[in-house]
């Protein structure tokens, strides 16, 4: 049994904000970019992700700016914890492990 | 699309609206970002279709959201309300019980309420059912009934009535296949089933054939009966069965759930002349269906005109008597209604009690946590998100109370059924439906509101700093606190002493009822209801050998003392009739009714009735039967200043032919009609051939209910087809005709001692609490040598200076209020000194045991435990 489950959008925003610290439209063009634009996060689902995803201390909001040449001071940004990105690699594993089951069990072709 | 400034200013303010269905704490956090996150995503896309869809995504979005955000909200809240509540144990658990005591008796008597005046009526259309009722214009109270030829003559003229029936409701002897039994019945018009709308579950219902002068001899069965006698034989229909004196046929089986009037199982046709029925012979209810559309008042008026033209045709019967139109809901259970709105208020007097209470302890518990407030509130707390903690707290609280006080209430009823020793009509249930729990909710959520929300903005009231630095201990911000605490004290004093003194009244007025002088001893009386066939045993000689043989084999009995037949039961049967006096003639508009009660001789002996002037009967009487004996008030009305012994009176109205009585002997007054309340006088007669002696009544050496077996035994063993019914001590029937003046008296107190008990919980709360404040203070008195009793003397003026100031509004008050429990005294005034002089004792007393425990407490404290306190 696995301590917690993320849910789709929450280990898409947690990989959004794993190569660097983002502001919220940032993390929802990177999902959308890096998902093909078939995940679209609209505004309310992301903040209400992220309060949550404060709230487990899996992010959190940044003091100082991250970029200061593309700084938009009226925007918070956030990063991801320790707590948060041992999370996120948690649920990867999980993906992983998922994908090789169903690999050897045959519902997904094997990788050439 | 171009995206410039004023676009983007209009896209923002179709959007900020949907941001409302947020919690205000999101909202307030997250609005700038939302808005910002809407923007960018909107000046992406450059394609009406784009555009709709970034539209139809983020609305879509924030209606998905916006209620998870709610109940992430909720359920953070009951979280954390649930831990401050189990960190607190003790004064959750007295908060809640607390409330239980106050939503549950509430809840309880709102069951009675719902069971009499609200629970709709097992008829079709219930509201369009009316009685119709006669009453004299002098004494409206006189009778509910109404005569037959009136009631045939309304039935052919009403035009608002779409049906009008009549009934009289009686017992009845079934004899044959089993042992004779007496069974509650009526006889019906055909208009009964029509106006109340029941189907029969076979068969058919009385028709207007049937219900006709020397009609068929037809009778309808409840499905008990049919169940019970007859093991639900199907071709019970067709049956003839033997009832008192005669054979009837089944034509019908009604429904198990239909019971009327009362608790009814057998019905046959009224079959009444209107040629030979008299005018003024108010046997009769009557019921009536109103037209669809057509009010009480349109009604009552179309029936008093009918009175009037039906008397104006009859002159020689024209008592002025006026007709009125009564919704059936209140001829049923009109006479419950008072007392239980009387009811109503006092167990509202106690829920408010109850919830000045629980504020009490939340305002102690509030000043407690000062501290945790200020440090969450300097953490960013918003006010309105520590509001919405507190308020979540109260509700938690509310909620427990309400749910255990449904609980209560629904384990009380069988206790408030057991105060009931009369057959209350079966459609009045009194097991809460969803009116009552609707009402227990209500009544939760409303408390919650009471209790929850002062406490809730005092713990606003606070200075930040002032409480970091006083380490919680209060301080300046709690005098207001304090005095808010005090306020409800005497507010919770003040409502005891209304509901005291309400109790007060009430046992003082039932033990005036119930010491009355009734004119005889009711102690060791057996009463019984006899009915003998009456074709073996006709009128005259026959019936009277009977007679004289039960009283040969009741009196034989080990433990009787005497016995008499007579026609009824005192407190329980009553025929009032009129009456005229020789030489003192009255008009019909002014003649007033009397007691008519036939008695065998043994009568006064047997009840103890002092005979004052005169004769008594004896066994020669039955062959003349044209004497009377009547009550002390009779004849000082009717023959002032002179002996009544040898003056004629006669019954009916004025101008008819019925024999002179001639007035033998003068007894003492005794009720015999009414209980409470002025009774009629009494004329008795010696029995005679015209009526049957139904009602035996036993005077025994012992307790009277021990004769039961062996009376029922003698009795069958003579001839089984004697039914003996009824049988009761007389003073079980004073406690039925009295159970409406019991029940309220003992409900009223039950609430008054709980009020009184909360009252003196929230006092001695108080007074500990701020001995506990105190702890340091009373130390250094102690310490410089101020004696105990000096320093208890100190706790106990404080306490017994705000029961004082409670004690005096509540009287003040009280005083004010009692009158409107007049109407449910008996012989009491509202303003009767012996209750203002007994609750202020008790509740000095009361008050002074609340604040000595702390008093105690307080100097069995160390004074160097106590300084070491700082």
């Amino acid at each position: 049994m696995r301590p917690f489950t993320l849910s789709r959008d929450t280990f898409h925003i947690l990989v959004a904000l794993a190569d660097r610290d983002r502001h919220g439209y940032s993390i929802m063009q990177e999902v959308s970019e890096r998902t093909g634009g078939e995940i679209r996060l609209s505004p309310s689902t992301l903040y209400s992700a992220i309060k949550r995803l404060l709230e487990q201390n899996f992010i959190e909001e940044l003091e100082e700016r991250p970029d200061p040449e593309h700084d938009d001071e009226r925007r918070r940004y956030y990063r991801l914890t320790k707590a948060g990105r041992r999370a996120a690699m948690e649920e990867a594993r999980h993906l992983e492990k998922l994908l090789s089951d169903a690999r050897a069990s045959g519902l997904v072709r094997k990788r050439a | 699309m171009p995206h410039n400034a004023k676009s983007q200013s209009a896209v923002l303010r179709l959007y900020q609206p949907f941001l409302w269905l947020y919690p205000a704490e999101f909202r307030d956090e997250y609005r700038r970002e939302l808005c910002l996150a809407f923007l960018d995503r909107w000046r992406d896309e450059h394609s009406i279709a784009g555009s709709l869809f970034v539209w139809f995504h983020a609305i879509f979005g924030i209606l998905y959201q916006a209620p998870r955000e709610h109940y992430y909200m909720i359920l953070h809240d009951l979280r954390y309300a649930l831990r401050i509540l189990r960190k607190d144990l003790p004064v959750t658990t007295a908060a809640i019980l607390i409330l239980a005591l106050g939503i549950g008796s509430t809840t309880l008597v709102f069951s009675l309420a719902n069971g009499l005046l609200l629970r709709p009526l097992p008829y079709p259309q219930p509201e369009r059912i009316i009685a119709v009722t006669e009453s004299s214009p002098k004494d409206p109270n006189e009778t509910t009934q109404i005569s037959f030829p009136n009631y045939y003559d309304i039935r052919a003229r009403a035009r608002l009535l779409d049906d009008i029936g009549v009934y009289a409701p009686g017992q009845s002897a079934l004899r044959g296949e089993g042992s004779a039994e007496r069974i509650p019945g009526a006889r019906a018009s055909d208009g009964v089933f029509r106006v109340l709308g029941v189907e029969p579950l076979l068969g058919r219902v009385i028709s207007r054939e049937d219900d006709v002068a020397s009609g068929p001899k037809v009778v309808l069965l409840s499905e008990e009966l049919w169940q019970r006698r007859y093991g639900r034989d199907p071709h019970v229909l067709g049956r003839t069965l033997q009832i008192d004196d005669s054979r009837w046929t089944v034509i019908g089986v009604m429904p198990a759930s239909f019971h009327f009037p009362d608790r009814a199982e057998l019905w046959f046709p009224l079959q009444m002349d209107p040629a030979k029925a008299p005018r003024t012979d108010y046997a009769l209810r009557a019921i009536a269906r109103l037209k669809p559309g057509v009010s009480i008042e349109q009604a009552t008026s179309e029936l008093e005109s009918l009175l009037e033209q039906i008397h104006r045709e009859n002159p020689a019967v024209n008592n002025n008597w006026v007709a009125h139109a009564i919704p059936i809901r209140e001829f049923v259970a009109g006479s419950y209604s008072k007392a239980v709105i009387t009811l109503l208020v006092a167990v509202a007097l106690l829920l408010l009690i109850a919830c000045a209470n629980v504020c009490n302890l939340l305002l102690v518990k509030a000043s407690a946590r000062v501290r945790e407030i200020a440090v969450r509130t300097a953490l960013g707390a918003t006010r309105r998100r520590l509001l919405r903690q507190l308020v979540t707290e109260s509700l938690v609280l509310g909620l427990a109370g309400g749910a255990l006080g449904v609980l209560l209430a629904y384990a009380g009823i069988p206790a408030l059924l057991s105060l009931i020793p009369v057959d209350l009509p079966l459609w009045m249930n009194f097991y809460p439906d969803y009116r009552v729990l609707g009402f227990a909710v209500g009544i939760s959520l409303l408390t919650t509101l009471g209790f929850g929300i002062v406490p809730a903005f005092g713990a606003f009231h606070t200075d930040l700093a002032d409480s970091l630095k006083e380490g919680g201990r209060g301080g300046t911000s709690s005098l207001r606190s304090k005095l808010l605490r005090q306020g409800l004290v005497i507010g919770e004093v003040a409502l005891s002493v209304i509901l005291l003194a309400g109790a007060g009244l009430m046992i003082h007025s039932f033990s005036a009822l119930r010491m009355q002088n009734l004119g005889y001893r009711p102690e060791n009386v057996l009463t019984v209801s006899i009915d003998y066939p009456e074709n073996r045993y006709p009128d005259g000689q026959p019936a009277r050998a009977l007679l004289r043989r039960l009283t040969e084999e009741v009196s034989s009995l080990p433990g009787v003392v005497s016995i008499s037949f007579g026609s009824g039961i005192p407190l329980s049967d009553g025929w009032g009739r009129i009456f005229t006096v020789e030489g003192h003639p009255v008009d019909l508009k002014d003649m007033t009714f009397i007691n008519h009660v036939v008695v065998t001789p043994g009568y006064f002996r047997t009840l103890s009735i002092p005979l004052l002037q005169g004769r008594d009967f004896t066994d020669d009487d039955f062959d003349s039967p044209r004497i009377v004996i009547v009550s002390e008030a009779f004849g000082k009305k009717h023959w002032p200043g002179e002996s009544p012994i040898g003056k004629r009176m006669r019954f009916g109205p004025p101008k008819n032919n019925e024999p002179w009585h001639t007035v033998v002997g003068v007894v003492a007054d005794s009720k015999y009609g009414q209980y409470k309340g002025a009774d009629r006088d009494s004329v008795y007669l010696p029995y005679n051939s015209e009526i049957t002696p139904g009602a035996l009544l036993v005077r025994t050496s012992g307790d009277p209910l021990l004769l039961q077996q062996a009376l029922r035994a003698r009795v069958v063993g003579l001839d089984p087809d004697i039914v003996v019914s009824r049988v009761l001590s007389l003073e079980q029937i004073i406690a039925r005709v009295s159970w409406q003046d019991r029940f309220l008296t003992v409900l009223f107190t039950a609430f008054a001692a709980l009020a009184l008990l909360l009252a003196a919980v929230g006092l001695y709360a108080t007074i500990s609490y701020s001995v506990s404040l105190s702890t340091h203070e009373i130390g250094i008195r102690m310490a410089l040598g101020a004696s105990v009793s000096r320093v208890r003397a100190m706790i106990l003026r404080q306490g017994m200076t705000l029961a004082t100031a409670g004690l005096l509004i509540g009287i003040v008050v009280a005083f004010a209020l009692a009158r409107l429990l007049k109407t449910q005294l008996y012989e009491v005034s509202p303003n009767d000194p012996a209750t203002y002089i007994a609750v202020p004792i008790v509740l000095v007393l009361v008050a002074a045991l609340a604040a000595f425990l702390p008093a105690r407490r307080a100097t069995r404290v160390d004074p160097v435990v106590a300084l070491r306190h700082e």
